[in-house]
């Protein structure tokens, strides 16, 4: 397996939140503690994805979107990538395709900028009448393989495979890491939900459903993490509802090595967002004391009298 | 949180642009905007002309529709959202076509302000009478049936204490080394998905322009590379303002 790049501090953007590379030197420049940027997922060719509206936040705690993978063309974020000049922080590429052979094109154009491949491995939502993989895939262990390990063959960095929460992940996991998968992302946005107007008794999303994240998702991809750490002991990259450091600690604890940010940055202007990621990491720091992050990592996993004895 | 409310009124500005007044007012700092959600239609960014309007130019099938309205109708508005402007002291306030419709508010917000209005004809130039009892209104219009016959930043400089600009990127892009550095304000637009800072689509040159935005302050317009020049598009890709 190929290790996971030196992310440090080890926080991230969550793939579709920022998600262009002017955006991420801009938080850099503002002194967010992220050790490394995700881009949004780069598809093999431009999509507009779907009308607006794409966001709702009712109920309080979830926010649903149905953006449906907007990309420009794998060549524009060539030329993209290109201007980027993060100072220290590394880049995670998110890739996807509406089949597997997409996948690896994409994979093929974007390694050559990136620390690591994120793989998205399933998305709630499309654009209407859109034919695509991107649905079924994350539930589907055999077809999670064949991309995995397409894109295994396009790149010589990290791959890690980004679960759905919809799904049996945990088989999904095993055979992403037997087709050559370093790391799983614990994990994407679930559902897709739904949101209602009653006044126009209309869906309020364009799109009718969105994908569900923020503080309602993380009890969930918690325990995802959790299952996946017992289960594999792979670097575990999680998300979902990540606000607060005892939000983090909690994922650490459950397995994670990288934590990745999302809807917490949402109506934060950039030296807000900046200043949470650097509450966030103090936060972290102060909670492990003298001990090596790498000693937390899991620590849930501890039988009863098997230590742990942090207060 | 997005509410839906109802049409009172639909005011004619212009052969182009109507005021859509609806039931309910809404407390915002001058400056912030409104995501307008029309049901089954679409949802786009818009600054309050009034505490309980907007004033829409008819550019497309969304602002056809909503520039259509009629009392009784249905009409969502997410917001307020973003940055408005700082309290401004004796402002020459600088706007372009539709963008003078943002100025309103400002305008009666601000201390002693001063006009600098500039469209392709004189009925572009909205709320003329209003401004005048306000304060001085120099205008330019490019066929010359009102004030100056030419483009608004042949007008500039004009003395002030503070100055704001909300109109077209291109006339707002020649303005900027007209006006000094501080004391001035811009007003950014940007193709905007979900206006609370998450989805990145507005950037302009990395801030995000529903968050960090929508006014900015000329000394960080001036490091904008992108600012007179290039936005991403719906699907990301760049295209020229």
């Amino acid at each position: 397996m190929i290790p996971l790049p030196d992310i440090h501090p080890p926080l991230i953007n969550a793939s579709g939140i920022l998600s262009y590379p002017e955006v991420f030197t801009a938080f850099e420049s503002a002194g967010a503690c992220l050790g490394g940027y995700v881009t949004k997922s780069v598809g093999p060719r431009e999509k507009p994805g779907n009308d607006n509206p794409v966001v709702v936040y009712p109920p309080e705690g979830a926010v649903l979107n149905s953006l449906a993978l907007p990309t420009q063309s794998a060549e524009d974020w060539e030329r993209d990538l290109e201007e980027i000049k993060l100072k220290n922080a590394k880049l995670i590429v998110s890739v996807y395709g509406g089949d597997s052979k997409e996948f690896a094109q994409v994979t093929r154009r974007m390694s050559r900028f990136s620390d690591a491949i994120e793989v998205n491995l399933g998305c709630p939502n499309k654009e209407p009448g859109e034919q695509t993989i991107m649905e079924s895939i994350g539930q589907d262990p055999a077809l999670s393989a064949e991309v995995i390990e397409r894109v295994r063959g396009e790149t010589d960095k990290p791959v890690i495979a980004k679960l759905s929460p919809n799904s049996d992940y945990l088989a999904v996991a095993d055979s992403c890491l037997s087709a050559g998968a370093d790391a799983l992302g614990c994990g994407n946005t679930l559902g897709p939900g739904l949101a209602v107007d009653i006044q126009s008794r209309a869906a309020i999303l364009a799109g009718t459903t969105g994908g569900i994240s923020g503080p309602a998702l993380k009890p969930i991809n918690l325990r995802m993490t959790y299952e996946s750490y017992a289960r594999f002991r792979c670097p575990i990259v999680a998300y979902g509802g990540i606000e607060t450091w005892e939000d983090a600690v909690e994922y650490i604890l459950a397995g994670a090595c990288v934590l990745g940010i999302g809807t917490a940055f949402m109506r934060k202007n950039t030296h807000e967002a900046a200043a949470l990621t650097r509450d966030i990491w103090e936060g972290i720091q102060e909670y492990l004391g003298d001990e090596p992050m790498s000693a937390l990592i899991g620590g849930a996993h501890r039988p009863a009298n098997g230590g742990g004895s942090h207060a | 949180m997005r509410s839906v409310y109802k049409v009172v009124e639909n005011r004619r500005e212009s052969e182009w642009t109507q005021t859509i007044f609806f039931d309910k007012e809404i407390e915002s700092t001058p400056g912030q905007f409104m995501m307008v959600w029309l049901p089954r239609l679409g949802e786009k960014p818009f600054t309050l002309s009034y505490p309980n309007a907007v004033t829409v130019k008819k550019a497309g099938a969304f602002t056809e529709k909503l520039a259509a309205l009629e009392p009784g109708d249905e009409i969502g508005l997410r917001g307020p959202l973003g940055q408005g402007y700082p309290a401004l002291k004796r402002p020459a306030l600088i706007g372009g076509g539709v963008g003078i419709a943002e100025l309103r508010l400002l305008a009666l917000a601000s201390e002693a302000p001063c006009f600098v209005l500039g469209g392709r004809t004189a009925d572009e130039i909205l709320y003329y009478e209003e401004f005048r009892e306000l304060g001085p209104v120099h205008v330019a219009t490019e066929d010359g049936s009102l004030g100056h016959k030419g483009l608004v930043t042949e007008l500039l400089p004009v003395e002030a204490e503070s100055y704001a600009v909300c109109g077209p990127e291109r006339m707002m892009a020649a303005c900027l080394p007209k006006l000094p550095a501080e004391r001035t304000y811009f007003a950014i637009e940007r193709y905007m998905k979900c206006a609370v800072g998450l989805c990145g689509q507005c950037t302009c040159s990395g801030w995000r322009v529903c968050t960090d935005g929508p006014i900015f302050p000329a000394s960080s317009v001036a490091q904008m590379a992108d600012f007179g020049k290039r936005r991403r598009s719906k699907s990301g890709r760049w295209e020229k303002v």
